[in-house]
């Protein structure tokens, strides 16, 4: 692979994904989801085992589970994944030791409010803040990432997503089953119409039976 | 907006607990992808199968076959999704090794951005998560979706045979 490639991919990981491990999470695993739900439908699809009824209702639902598993999975994480971001960010959620070092420098105006930026406060002109001060605030902004990153992707992929999968998959199964059940009465009404040519060689007489 | 609203009603919090502030920054540096994909994993069988077993719009067999494979599924996925994940990350050590100003890459520093970073370890989860979902384009197809159609039969089976049983010892009374 040429190497100014391969540097800038590097460069890309490392500037979108480099401190921002909830981001990473996500993404990852929206293009995780998609890998392995097309995984899914194949394994279904080739699966002689499964009943042919079932399977109508299996295919829709892992398309369903799919769809919903992505989206949900996509809205609620990142938005889990946001909030938790904006609460450390804006000071709403700190460590102890932030905290005190905000409000004792006078840094502590309008904390927690929207549009505070704790960030910019610590490395503001004039503010001498140490080191292992501004380690531990990432440190736990880092660690609230995660948190509420874990925390919507169970919510949404272990609750919202089955909920949601087999309300549309039942549905496309009545759908496909009425589908069937329409074209067999059809063709059993076409072969029991009787012909002339019935009558004149008295062959078939059963819709003759009183 | 709806991140703002959320926001908005969430109450203040100042982690004074030493504890609890020592395991938030924990998660921060050591739990990545293969963490969370095991996570999702366990409380996905906590949860997923039962929601499939009272779906009260099918019939009794498919609700049990759905269980099944919905439990086959888990369980393929998850043990394979965290142990490529887990062992790409791992090689990624091998070719993020620091080196000095001034000196050429070499392999051992092939896949080190351009740019230094603070700490690498959020950078390495990250490229490994990434090459890891290359990796499963192979085996989701060749390892997953086989081991799903494996457990998913055994289970159908064993479900069978214990529907059977127990329609024999109705019969038998």
């Amino acid at each position: 692979m040429n190497s100014s490639v391969l540097n800038k991919f590097c460069d890309f990981i490392a500037k979108h994904y480099g401190d921002r491990p909830g981001k990473m999470l996500v993404h990852t695993g929206v293009i995780g989801w998609i890998m392995s739900s097309a995984a899914q439908i194949a394994a279904i699809i080739f699966n002689d085992k499964i009943p042919k009824e079932q399977k109508m209702f299996m295919i829709p639902q892992e398309f369903g589970d799919a769809f919903v598993n992505i989206l949900a999975f996509y809205l609620v994480t990142n938005t889990f994944k946001n909030v938790g971001q904006k609460l450390v960010a804006s000071g709403k959620w700190l460590p102890k030791d932030v905290k005190n070092f905000l409000v004792n420098n006078k840094l502590a105006k309008g904390l927690g409010e929207k549009g505070f930026d704790v960030l910019k406060k610590l490395t503001g002109a004039g503010t001498k803040v140490p080191a292992q001060l501004l380690k531990s605030y990432e440190d736990f902004g880092s660690g609230v990432d995660i948190a509420t990153t874990f925390a919507g992707s169970i919510l949404s992929c272990n609750l919202i997503t089955p909920v949601l999968r087999n309300l549309y998959a039942s549905h496309r199964q009545k759908t496909q089953m009425a589908k069937i059940n329409n074209t067999s009465n059809n063709v059993s009404i076409k072969y029991n119409q009787p012909h002339l040519t019935d009558f004149q060689s008295g062959i078939n007489r059963s819709y003759l039976k009183i | 907006m709806i991140v703002d609203a959320i926001t908005k009603k969430i109450p203040s919090w100042t982690v004074s607990n030493p504890k609890l502030l020592k395991s938030i920054k924990w998660m921060g540096q050591h739990i990545s992808s293969p963490e969370n994909r095991l996570i999702l994993g366990v409380t996905a069988l906590m949860s997923q199968p039962f929601i499939d077993l009272y779906n009260k719009n099918v019939d009794e067999e498919t609700r049990k076959v759905s269980a099944a494979r919905t439990v086959a599924k888990i369980i393929a996925g998850t043990s394979t999704g965290v142990f490529i994940r887990w062992a790409c990350i791992k090689a990624i050590d091998a070719f993020t090794k620091p080196m000095a100003k001034g000196v050429a890459r070499t392999w051992k520093n092939l896949l080190l951005p351009t740019k230094s970073l603070e700490t690498l370890s959020h950078y390495k989860n990250a490229m490994g998560t990434i090459i890891s979902l290359a990796v499963m384009v192979c085996t989701n197809f060749l390892i997953d979706a086989p081991l799903t159609k494996y457990l998913t039969n055994k289970f159908v089976d064993k479900i069978h045979k214990k529907d059977a049983s127990k329609m024999k010892e109705v019969s038998d009374e």
